[in-house]
């Protein structure tokens, strides 16, 4: 298995329940799921700690047979090679949008940078928007080039957390599908967070289902989904 | 159950040192700001021991017969002056949020420049414009036949100390409420206004509940400053504790005295930040979300119109215009025996060592404050509290701690230094500037640390997150992520830190070096030595100064207010 995640156990500082119970899931390479849930039942907090910003209490997380996290180990988020898209997309105000994208690719020279500046931009379809600074962008585009920086350092996992809860419902429909698009072509093992069915069912291969930070289903979309 | 309880301890106990978390909590950030904290509190912890010293043989006769003086002295000017402080700040913060009415967009800048003015230039300012030989008196004598009841004209006393600090004090509240309230919501006055409510009434009814842990936070603030002056005080023969400290230390040369006022000033202190935390209710600082519509000022008519400028000016006035003219007149009188090459010397001592701290403060503070944002724990929660408690000490307590600590490191280093080189002497650090600048560090990182702090409050997390997740680490992403996106808060932070130790009096009293004069040491001491006209210039250029910083840090905040494209969870 490309990640395993086994016995994750997690509590936030001033909680005073476990956030995450014994969370064990494991994921294929190139493999998208969905994790599934209501508010408030651990999906980012999933999330946060696989990209390292959590440290988790009890567990282990691997990548590529690499130890993330165990009680011994711990990766620091930035040489973890894991990417992520912010539910508020958290692009950077003083830079534009192609020093944005630039801002990941650290190890590239420079010619290299400009060609996979233009790679991601022409996968997100945003070429001419490459000088606009990120306010003078719609929250659909936000979100494009949000995905374009996660996607350019070519990460070995993808995080999404609910990227389609700050767009509207027409937009929300036509992203999904372009997402599913882009990450196919892409072929990025991909988790990414949602509470909305449609986009479980759209997207992912496998589905997760939260409650109450513990794991109660696992499957392919259409068998989650299909009694009710 | 007992049985699970105890094991559950014990595994908490294990979790607690997992190497893991020793490898990952030992980096650049977190061992420069423990350094740095040990640095501020060994001060302090080196003075506390000593109070357990053998008291002196003046103590019993301080503690029997002057004691209570101090006590009485410092309860009511701080009394008065914080109650005349809160009423006039949080009256005109209200007025130029409310309403518009002539110049109130002047006034609603100009209203702060007050802090520019030293309250030990105040009171020999007034002073030499009330006496005998100044502008009214003599106006008087030669115009009229009023001959004056010169007790009337006496400013040299609790009530004189009170008016001086209630005027160039009064901004802290001003600012404080004044930014509260900008941040309040339109709708809550306007619901009270549908309600039948008048002005007055939502005023008292709204307005005050609401603004009352701002004000509360303004009050405290001056309540610190009485407590640390000593320049007015002691020019006017008011024996306040500041005072009591610098004449038993160096008057009567007893430090284990001196050492148990600072005690006893430090308890009060503590009182007054616990009454604080008490009055200012539950709710502190409320920041309400970046998406309301603030309280827009509605036209005052008729003779409120009038009566509002009128108040505004009033206050301006005396708290600014007054004095600085005064000042410029005597300065006229003087430039030509005061300028010279000895007074730019002055000058150059007081921007250079004022440049030296203040930068240190504000590296300190970006330093504590990044690594308090980035571990949220009961450790970093200690130290920004120790970072901020400096600024709650009084000058002439810091002064003492910080003299006797370096003396002592100075004694206990004298060995070593020898053995290195033969012609190192005893002291050594306790006779250079490092002392003073040191002391200005403890005495100001607060202003700089909660200046700093609430930038990278108003930033948050997401934005340093994301950059880690892109493969910076937290150094790169500071200068490329956090630096760019707090530099509003910087400027801010430099210019307020750079106000207050440009004109700061008692530690720079204490701890300069031998014949090292700042601008604000030379004004009071040719103040002092009855030359008040020849203390007009270096008390100007403090004055002009700290109001150019004043009027810059004003353009930076509504620059900042305006650019909200930053704002993020
Ligand atoms: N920083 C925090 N400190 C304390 N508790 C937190 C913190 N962040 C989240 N929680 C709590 O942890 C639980 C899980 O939060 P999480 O954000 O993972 O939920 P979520 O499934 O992503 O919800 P949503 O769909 O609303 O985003 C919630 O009960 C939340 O209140
Ligand atoms: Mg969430």
């Amino acid at each position: 298995m490309y990640i395993k995640i086994s016995n994750l156990n997690f509590k936030y500082k001033n909680a005073d329940k476990p956030t995450i119970l014994d969370f064990t899931f494991n994921i294929s390479k190139g493999e998208v799921v969905s994790i599934f849930g209501q508010s408030g039942s651990g999906k980012s907090t999933i999330l946060r700690l696989l990209a390292g910003l959590e440290t988790p209490k009890k567990g282990t997380i691997e990548i590529d047979d690499k130890v993330m996290v165990d009680d011994n180990v711990f990766v620091l988020p930035e040489k973890r090679g894991v990417g992520m898209v912010f539910q508020d997309y958290a692009l950077f105000p003083h830079m534009t949008v192609e020093e944005n994208i630039k801002f990941g690719l650290t190890k590239m020279s420079k010619s290299e940078k400009k060609i996979r500046v233009d790679e991601v931009l022409n996968l997100v379809g945003m070429k001419e928007f490459k000088s606009r600074y990120p306010h003078e962008l719609s929250g659909g585009q936000q979100q494009r080039i949000a995905l374009a920086r996660a996607i350019a350092p070519k990460p070995s996992l993808l995080l999404l957390d609910e990227p389609f809860s700050n767009l509207d419902a027409d937009l929300q429909w036509k992203i999904r599908q372009d997402l599913k698009e882009i990450l196919e072509k892409a072929g990025i093992t991909s988790i990414f967070v949602t509470h909305d069915k449609e986009d479980s069912l759209a997207i992912a291969d496998k589905v997760v289902v939260l409650e109450k930070g513990e794991i109660i289903k696992i499957g392919k979309a259409n068998q989650i989904f299909k009694d009710n | 159950m007992f049985i699970i309880k105890s094991y559950k301890h014990k595994k908490d106990v294990n979790d607690l040192f997992k190497l893991r978390d020793i490898k990952t909590n030992v980096n650049m950030w977190s061992v420069l700001s423990f350094v740095v904290i040990v640095l501020i509190i060994l001060p302090t912890l080196n003075i506390s021991l000593k109070l357990l010293n053998e008291t002196s043989e003046n103590w019993p006769h301080i503690k029997e017969y002057l004691l209570i003086d101090y006590i009485i002295n410092t309860a009511t000017i701080v009394a008065f002056g914080g109650a005349f402080t809160m009423i006039i700040g949080t009256s005109l913060a209200w007025l130029i949020t409310a309403f518009k009415f002539p110049m109130s967009k002047f006034f609603k800048w100009s209203l702060l420049l007050p802090l520019a003015v030293p309250p030990y230039v105040a009171g020999f300012t007034y002073h030499g414009i009330l006496n005998y030989t100044g502008v009214i008196q003599t106006f008087l004598r030669n115009n009229t036949n009023i001959n004056v009841n010169q007790s009337l004209f006496n400013i040299m006393n609790h009530k004189g100390a009170i008016f001086i600090l209630t005027l160039v004090l009064y901004p802290y509240v001003f600012a404080i409420v004044r930014s509260f309230l900008a941040k309040q919501s339109a709708d809550l006055i306007e619901n009270s206004r549908v309600l039948g409510k008048s002005p007055m009434a939502t005023f008292f009814k709204v307005v005050l509940p609401i603004s009352r842990p701002a004000i509360v936070g303004g009050v405290s603030l001056v309540i610190l400053e009485i407590l640390n002056e000593y320049g007015l005080f002691n020019y006017f023969g008011i024996s306040t504790f500041s005072v009591a400290i610098f004449r038993t230390w160096f008057g009567l040369s007893d430090l284990d005295s001196a050492i148990r006022l600072a005690a006893i000033v430090m308890i009060m202190v503590l009182m007054i930040l616990l009454l604080e935390k008490l009055m200012r209710g539950r709710k502190r600082y409320s920041y309400t979300s970046s998406k309301i519509r603030p309280i827009q000022p509605i036209e005052l008519k008729g003779i409120k119109r009038i009566l509002a400028t009128l108040y505004c000016s009033v206050i301006f006035g005396f708290g600014f215009l007054i004095p600085t003219i005064q000042l410029l007149h005597w300065a006229l009188l003087t430039y030509r025996e005061i300028l010279n090459v000895k007074f730019l010397g002055y000058l150059y001592n007081s921007l250079r060592v004022t440049t030296i701290a203040t930068v240190i403060i504000v590296v300190i503070s970006i330093l504590i404050a990044n690594y308090a944002r980035i571990k949220e724990n009961i450790l970093t929660k200690i130290y920004t509290r120790i970072t901020i408690l400096g600024y709650s000490i009084p000058g002439a307590v810091i002064a003492v701690a910080v003299m006797i600590f370096f003396i002592d490191i100075d004694n206990n280093t004298y060995v070593i230094r020898q053995a290195i080189s033969h012609n190192s002497t005893r002291l050594f650090l306790s006779t250079s500037l490092v002392m003073l600048i040191f002391a200005y560090v403890i005495r100001f990182l607060g202003i700089g640390y909660n200046s700093i702090e609430s930038g990278f409050d108003k930033i948050g997390k997401g934005y340093f997150e994301a950059s880690r997740l892109l493969g910076m680490s937290v150094t790169k992403t500071f200068f490329k992520v956090d630096l760019p996106m707090i530099k509003p808060a910087i400027i801010s932070g430099f210019i307020l830190v750079f106000i207050d130790i440009l004109k700061e009096l008692p530690l720079t009293m204490i701890l300069r070096t031998f014949n090292f004069h700042t601008l604000a040491t030379k004004a009071y001491q040719y103040a002092n030595d009855e030359m008040i006209h020849q203390a007009a210039i270096s008390s100007l250029l403090i004055i002009f100064i700290s109001a150019a910083m004043i009027f810059v840090l004003n353009m930076n905040m509504s620059k900042g207010g305006r650019k909200n494209v930053y704002k993020n969870k």
